[in-house]
């Protein structure tokens, strides 16, 4: 019994192992051959590089305008997580707090179109951006961000308010605060842990996006990472070590992002679904 | 004001008067509303109507056009190219749902069952959700098309000898494995919260009445993680019927049209070649119904196979 026990342990070891070098082989195979010059790569693709050439990294850190590209997908998302958090904060608080016909009214109209696909939507979408003029605006993309979001925002944070004590509010208005100090002094640090997964989730929508930006943003000074990456893939159809420096450069933050929040990341998914 | 009435929250309110509270109310709801009414609410009403008009880009640069009725409906009827997109998709959704769930719950009992290195596993295969699949996608798309040639002629191992991207055929294997690569780990990850949640003294019961560990797994663990069932292939349906990225990386629709998803179907009518933005309209509106009617049916189904266990 013991020795079947030790078993199956040992092969649930070796395919989860296995499993574990699919999941990191191409990103391994991209990072390693990245270092190859074009010669080296077509010989034998699965080798250490010789030495460990930035030159790829330096040709194509230019040519994709990584800071520049970097930038504006930092606004992009900054900006955009901002105001769900703001918006949606707000919204779904106030909603939540008054019991009345308009509060539900309002509160059915934000969470019904949560099932509405963004393909549904995506060509009238691009007239609004064109009729406001928004189009190549980062700012004005950064609204639409928060206009997509909001409904998914809202819905959380009426759900939470739920669960937070009404008393606190009640004495702080008693103490003569207004609305609006209520919510940013005594509302906003109650819901924190909220915050935290619509921020996440948020930054990772906006941050991965990528048909939205296809659509609305041509020039390219305001590319995003994967606007950029994406044309020069298009450039350098085959130059391949070109390519994959530009991935592993396109993957980075994340990857930072990913080492640094990562407890977050995973709770927020799991607590999300199963309260969902 | 209610300072020597209302003790409990719900008095404070009564107390206050009715349209005082609205006008707070709309004013705290207002900045939301408006971002969401213009960029969500007004593109999803206003589609309706495009779809029957026949706006293009060519036309005045797109600022002037007709209301055509039911045209567009009726063109899509006999639309080949937009069928066979629905078709490819729906039949991609379908062994998305099979395959991801299936590895994602594989690999959460896989997890569960290990007393080490529980976290260092979860945090590799949820690695590839947080890279775009654009990213991904060329990344792969390396493998394919470099790396798996390498090893069929060096190593000879001739099953990796095929053409990857420019055989429909296996071009559809390989979407599937790029898409799962990226999705699974989302899955695993509720998977592991629900068999977490799975009472240990149920499975030592059944262990205890003889049952060996699929047994287990089978009648006590899956019933009970029922819930988390329905919420992931809920998901991946959903996702699974808007994919873009992963295709757009990978094949771009081809060869041909062989890999065209719906959503590069519509993408392409609009912002590719013909610029018929109403008829595009049009194809994401019956998309939306599809969707839809799918969506009731799939929550029905799930929902009365939970009532029954």
């Amino acid at each position: 019994m013991k020795q079947k026990r030790s078993l199956i342990n040992i092969l649930v070891f070796v395919f989860l192992t296995a499993a574990a070098f699919f999941c990191l082989f191409p990103l391994l195979m991209a990072f390693v051959n990245s270092f190859k010059s074009n010669r080296e790569l077509l010989a034998n693709v699965v080798t250490l590089p010789r030495q460990w050439n930035f030159s790829n990294y330096i040709r194509t850190f230019d040519k994709m305008h990584y800071l520049r590209s970097l930038g504006n997908t930092i606004v992009l998302a900054a900006g955009g997580v901002g105001l769900i958090v703001l918006f949606s904060a707000m919204a779904g608080w106030k909603m939540c707090r008054t019991k009345n016909r308009l509060s539900k009214a309002l509160f059915s109209l934000f969470v019904f179109s949560m099932l509405i696909p963004f393909n549904s939507i995506m060509i009238p979408l691009f007239r609004v951006v064109m009729m406001f003029h928004i189009k190549d605006s980062l700012i004005g993309l950064v609204f639409v961000y928060a206009g997509l979001g909001v409904s998914m925002g809202v819905f959380l944070y009426h759900g939470f308010v739920k669960s937070i004590p009404y008393e606190l509010e009640e004495a702080a208005r008693i103490d003569g605060c207004s609305s609006l100090q209520v919510f940013f002094l005594i509302v906003m640090p109650m819901l924190k842990p909220i915050t935290a997964a619509i921020c996440i989730t948020n930054v990772l929508w906006i941050w991965n996006d990528f048909l939205l930006p296809l659509i609305v943003i041509s020039d390219s000074k305001k590319y995003t990472l994967l606007l950029s990456t994406n044309t020069l893939f298009g450039q350098y159809s085959n130059d391949w070590t070109a390519i994959l420096s530009a991935l592993i450069l396109a993957a980075v933050p994340v990857i930072i992002f990913y080492a640094f929040f990562q407890k977050q990341i995973l709770h927020g998914i799991s607590d999300g679904a199963i309260k969902g | 004001m209610t300072l020597f009435h209302g003790r409990t929250g719900t008095e404070v309110v009564s107390l206050k008067k009715p349209g005082k509270e609205n006008i707070s109310l709309i004013l705290f709801a207002l900045p939301a509303f408006i971002v969401y009414a213009l960029f969500k609410l007004f593109p999803a009403v206003s589609g309706i109507y495009y779809a029957m008009t026949n706006w293009n880009g060519i036309n005045n640069a797109g600022k002037s056009y007709d209301f055509i009725g039911l045209d567009n409906f009726i063109e899509i009827m006999s639309d080949k190219y937009y069928w066979k997109s629905i078709l490819f998709t729906m039949k991609y959704v379908l062994v998305m749902i099979i395959v991801v769930n299936i590895a994602a719950l594989v690999l959460a009992v896989a997890i569960e069952s290990r007393k080490r290195m529980k976290g260092i596993f979860r945090t590799i295969f949820f690695m590839p959700n947080m890279i775009s699949m654009i990213i991904g996608g060329y990344m792969w798309m390396f493998v394919f098309t470099k790396v798996l040639y390498y090893m069929a002629d060096n190593w000879g191992i001739s099953f990796f000898d095929k053409s990857w991207i420019g055989d429909p055929q296996y071009a559809f294997i390989a979407i599937i494995i790029v898409a799962s690569w990226g999705a699974v780990g989302y899955l695993m990850i509720i998977y592991m919260a629900a068999l977490q949640g799975v009472p240990v003294n149920l499975k030592e019961a059944a262990s205890l009445d003889g049952a060996n560990a699929w047994q287990s797994f089978w009648h006590v663990s899956l019933p009970l993680i029922q819930n988390a069932v329905t919420i992931c292939v809920f998901w991946t349906l959903n996702s699974a019927f808007q994919v873009f990225d992963v295709v757009y990386a990978l094949t771009g629709g081809g060869p041909g049209r062989a890999t065209q998803t719906v959503a590069i179907n519509i993408y392409e009518e609009a912002f590719r070649g013909n610029i018929r933005y109403g008829y595009a309209t049009a194809k994401s509106t019956m998309l939306f119904f599809i969707v839809f009617v799918i969506t009731l049916i799939q929550l029905r189904v799930m929902k009365r196979k939970e009532q029954e266990l």
